[in-house]
């Protein structure tokens, strides 16, 4: 087993080298409609606040400074769309 | 922060929030799942979404009385006619997942009255979209709004823990408040 500092250099490296994909809002909608809910990951990454304001129906709120830590609420075998 | 942890398939929605130009849902995650409890058979949630469905075609037939224009009339007569024909599905699955042999008329008299679909009730849906209603396109925005909400309250119901087949019949009715909202969509463009 490497020691931790270089697992960790290989963790950050694999951060860079896996895409995260961009798309439109009207792709997301194509991609949402294409498939069943349970189907992909939808999560709202902003503030609770904002959230309840109004939200991408059946998106999952994780506040992105919770999100390194509710992880295992989410599968992540599945397409993930975040916004 | 996904891609480094196993993600494979991380896409970002650029423009996020501001760039969706489709129909919105809103309120806290908590919103209107009390209806479900965690732990209901999926007899039982089938009987809460029938209520809720039932909630939303009086609520249109009561606005056919309301509105003056014979357009608006019939648009809501539309609308109540494609809530009882999920009605009919809900019943069917019923029928199907509890095993029983009953009538739709006692089925019928077993629904407690809820909130509209969605979580909401009507007032509470007029206060918030302010809809003219005579104008079509308001009404379709209107009954947009609410699947909406339908579909966000389904989904959120479903992936609370429980029982695995509860959450297997929300997963699905949930699919068809997409499939109505497409529906609604289309109905819109065509005006």
């Amino acid at each position: 087993m490497p020691p931790i500092q270089h697992r960790e250099d290989i963790m950050r490296w694999r951060q860079f080298l896996t895409p995260v994909t961009s798309i439109s809002a009207s792709k997301a909608r194509n991609i949402m409609a294409d498939q069943s809910p349970e189907a992909f990951n939808l999560v709202d990454v902003r503030q609770p606040g904002e959230y309840e304001a109004h939200h991408i129906p059946g998106a999952k709120l994780i506040p992105i400074a919770e999100l390194d830590k509710r992880l295992d609420e989410l599968d992540p075998a599945k397409p993930t769309l975040v916004y | 922060m996904l891609a480094g942890k196993g993600f494979e398939n991380v896409m970002n929605m650029a423009g996020g929030i501001k760039a969706w130009d489709n129909p919105v849902a809103m309120g806290p995650q908590e919103q209107g799942l009390a209806l479900f409890d965690g732990a209901e058979s999926p007899e039982n949630t089938l009987r809460i979404a029938y209520s809720l469905e039932a909630g939303l075609c009086d609520f249109y037939l009561s606005m056919t009385k309301r509105v003056q224009t014979i357009t608006v009339q019939n648009l809501f007569q539309k609308l109540s006619n494609i809530e009882i024909k999920h009605q009919d599905r809900l019943f069917e699955e019923y029928l199907l997942v509890s095993g029983k042999r009953i009538d739709r008329d006692s089925f019928d008299k077993q629904i407690t009255d809820f909130a509209v679909e969605g979580g909401l009730t009507t007032d509470e849906y007029i206060t918030l979209f302010k809809p003219d209603l005579d104008s079509p396109e308001d009404v379709i925005s209107l009954a947009m709004s609410i699947e909406a909400q339908a579909l966000d309250l389904y989904t959120r119901a479903s992936e609370r823990g429980g029982d695995e087949r509860s959450k297997a019949v929300l997963q699905k009715i949930a699919q068809e408040e997409r499939t109505h909202l497409e529906q609604l969509g289309q109905l819109f463009n065509d005006l």
